[in-house]
């Protein structure tokens, strides 16, 4: 039997309740009260708890997760200064907030009075026939309670009862937030890494580039706040994909800006990123820890943990480093010259292909970049060099950027697919290149003097992982034709030439691509 | 899925208080666990507060699967459901002797419930008749409360020559002593004397206990209002010699 998930404008009182129960059933209620507690109700900075129709509030050190799919309440002490999911001790909220995010810090959104209640509607004779519990959450002048039922086997008929009870009062079902958010007057900014922006087919390139760069820069602002306060690793993650995504618009799309613009803003927005390389290469290092230990002999895990700690304190002064940098008038005045600039297209000059129809360039480049990867990629084999497979990599990101920039000019389904197909593949050299650097990064650490990491133990687990990481490496190259080949189906690229091919020459750049 | 019956041949030994707490301890062990309630009089029920089966009289017991699944009901604990007695239960013989295979019905009937359950534990009327017959057949475990006292002693050696006449497995009878009184002469020696007879006779024993009279004042498992009686303990320690015995679980 389903559980009725309710939401109740205004306070549930029980008495009031048990009054609308049939008299002829004999049932009653009983209930635990509790007192209502000041709280905050959270959520990550993506709204992700909102998203996964939960709630999550906490009082003192207890954490309530509401769960308004299973109508569930879940219970869990917290230690005062958690943030991640990861700071929690094993137990249900963990295990929920755990599968909605992982990297990102579950933080106050709203202050919050919360009364919780449990109870059960018993037969005449004691017996527990429905148990259902209730939160009843305020804030400021407005009440709301939610609630879910659980039916127990053998006793429908005692729940609809209970159900058509909480109907009367004025309950109404409830699954997703909105309606709890809504009456509470809690506004959320909506924030997605990947937002659509709509573009017009026929519009100037130009005009679609900024608005792309636009919306990014908005993206990327936003973000400043949560480096700067170190709130979890996703702001910094995001304000760099966001940078360097308003960078591959300008190179990309090279030639809708003047050329003396395009190479000064390249080289700014690369200088900006640049700025906080250092902090993301550590926070990928301290976020992979588990899979490190993972990887090599217990023996040498007491030098990976030292190497960790001093990770670790590196982090903490390259995060004040960058702290310093995004509060400092420098940056300030730069980060805000550089969106005023893009706000209106009009304040950047024509560049040669500035006028062309934004569908036309976008057919053209993500052709252009297709054929480019398969031209690559085709040629692999066993004894290609790894430089060449850095650029194949690289030359895939770029597909996929353009055609992620684009993606509202083309119906959504069919770029979706085409995106999804080069994924794997992509992935694929993404963790090739991720294997190659981190091994580029341990050599350059235990070798450097300034760092003063020259331990025995330091020494062996960087061996070991490096051993780990160079055979880790080869697997992924080994993949590479294998995934390649799958990119490069018959369906794929006819796929590809169906959505990028202008009408009047697809017979001529089809015969091209069988080539 | 597992069967355990709580079985004697003799009444008055404390075989429903066994099913009963036997079957909570299953529960909070995490055995999705359903307690079926064979003896008309309907005890389990009553310590668990749920109302007898109006629906489910005999002949849809054991034909009648959709009935049975309809008449289950949730206890007040997690994990264990009950299959609450009808008074009709008392005239099972005459319809099974009615029956075909009228020794293995109750094994099919159970089996169709399987699937819903890990453990489901027989409170079963104290007579030899050809419901017994049934639980003999089904249970993959017949657990025997026996008072250390000469005439119960005369029970498990009649239950132990039937089985041996009927050629039912004796290995599944796992006898244990119930209300004992160390205190009495008689108990003590009476246990030395069946354990050195009956080798598959279960370590612990369950001492005799005001709280386990309470239960029907209290109306529930002995372990959520007296969880520190020395009877408690011993039905949990019990329970974990069954689950071994019988591979629970594992």
């Amino acid at each position: 039997m389903e559980p009725f998930v309710f939401f109740l404008p205004g306070r549930l009182s029980i008495q009031k309740l048990s009054q609308l129960l049939p008299v002829e059933s004999g049932s009653r209620i009983s209930v635990e009260k509790g007192e209502a507690e000041e709280g905050f109700l959270l959520d990550t900075f993506e709204n992700d708890v909102f998203q996964a129709a939960k709630i999550l509030l906490q009082t003192g050190q207890l954490l309530l997760l509401f769960d308004l799919q299973t109508g569930q309440l879940h219970e869990q002490q917290a230690a005062a200064d958690w943030k991640l999911a990861g700071d929690l001790e094993e137990g249900p909220v963990f295990r929920l907030l755990a599968d909605i995010s992982k990297l990102r810090a579950f933080l106050p959104i709203a202050k919050v009075k919360v009364k919780r209640e449990s109870g059960q509607l018993l037969d005449d004779e004691g017996k527990t026939l429905v148990r259902f519990h209730a939160l009843t959450v305020s804030r400021a002048r407005k009440v709301a309670a939610i609630g879910g039922t659980q039916s127990l086997r053998g006793y429908t008929e005692a729940h609809d009862e209970l159900k058509q009870a909480l109907r009367e009062y004025g309950a109404v079902p409830c699954t997703d937030t909105v309606e709890l958010y809504r009456y509470l007057g809690i506004e959320r900014e909506e924030y997605s890494i990947k937002p659509e922006i709509p573009l017009q087919p026929e519009a100037p390139v130009k005009e679609s580039g900024v608005t792309i760069i636009k919306t990014l820069m908005g993206l990327v602002r936003c973000n400043e706040k949560g480096i700067i306060e170190d709130i979890d690793s996703e702001f910094l993650h995001d304000y760099r994909v966001g940078l360097r995504k308003v960078r591959s618009v300008v190179t990309l799309l090279s030639g809708i800006f003047r050329e003396e613009d395009t190479v000064r803003l390249k080289t700014q927005l690369g200088e900006l990123t640049k700025k906080t390389n250092n902090l993301r290469d550590l926070d990928v290092y301290l976020l992979g820890r588990e899979e490190y230990f993972q990887l090599i002999p217990p023996i040498t895990h007491v030098g990976l943990r030292l190497l960790f700690s001093k990770l670790a304190a590196e982090r903490k002064e390259e995060q004040k480093k960058v702290q310093a940098f995004m509060k400092s008038r420098g940056y300030a005045r730069q980060i805000a010259a550089l969106q005023k600039l893009f706000a209106d297209s009009a304040n950047l000059g024509d560049g040669p292909i500035a006028h062309e129809k934004t569908l036309t360039l976008a057919c053209r480049l993500i052709l252009k970049r297709y054929r480019k990867v398969c031209k690559t990629a085709r040629d692999i084999d066993e004894n290609t060099p790894d430089p060449v497979l850095h650029r194949l990599r690289i030359n895939c990101k770029k597909l996929r950027y353009l055609m992620e920039f684009f993606t509202p000019l083309f119906p959504a389904e069919e770029i979706r697919h085409l995106i999804k197909s080069l994924k794997v593949l992509q992935d694929n050299l993404g963790r090739f290149n991720d294997y190659s650097v981190q091994q580029r990064f341990l050599a350059g650490v235990a070798g450097d003097p300034k760092r003063d990491f020259q331990v025995l133990q330091i020494a062996q687990a960087v061996g070991a992982l490096t051993a780990m990481l160079y055979r880790l490496q080869m697997e992924e190259r080994g993949k590479v034709m294998e995934n390649f080949a799958r990119f490069d189906s018959p369906e794929i690229r006819a796929e590809f030439h169906t959505l990028f091919h202008p009408k009047e020459d697809q017979d001529e750049d089809h015969s091209l691509l069988q080539q | 899925m597992k069967i355990i019956a709580c079985y004697s041949n003799k009444g008055g030994v404390g075989k429903t208080a066994t099913a009963v707490n036997l079957a909570y301890v299953s529960a909070m062990q995490g055995n999705r666990t359903l307690l079926c309630d064979l003896d008309p009089q309907g005890a389990s029920g009553f310590y668990f507060r749920v109302k007898p089966s109006k629906k489910l009289k005999d002949e849809a017991f054991f034909s009648d699967a959709g009935r049975i699944a309809a008449s289950i009901r949730a206890s007040d604990y997690d994990n264990l459901d009950l299959l609450p007695a009808n008074l009709t239960y008392r005239d099972f013989d005459i319809f099974l002797s009615r029956m075909k295979n009228r020794r293995s019905r109750l094994k099919k009937t159970l089996a169709a419930m399987g699937s819903d359950y890990r453990v489901i534990i027989l409170d079963c009327p104290p007579n030899i008749s050809l419901l017994s017959e049934n639980v003999f057949k089904a249970a993959d475990r017949i657990v025997v409360p026996v008072i250390p006292t000469t005439l119960s002693v005369r029970t498990l050696e009649q239950l132990h020559d039937f089985f041996r006449d009927q050629e039912y497995q004796t290995k599944k009878i796992l006898p244990f002593f119930s209300m004992v009184q160390q205190s009495k002469n008689l108990h003590r020696e009476t246990m030395t004397e069946l354990r050195k007879k009956y080798k598959r006779m279960l370590e612990s024993y369950i001492p005799f206990s005001t709280d386990v009279e309470k239960m029907g004042i209290h109306r529930a498992p002995l372990l959520t209002f007296a969880a520190k009686d020395e009877a408690a303990a011993a039905y949990r320690k019990i329970w974990e010699d069954i689950e071994k015995k019988a591979k629970i679980g594992g």
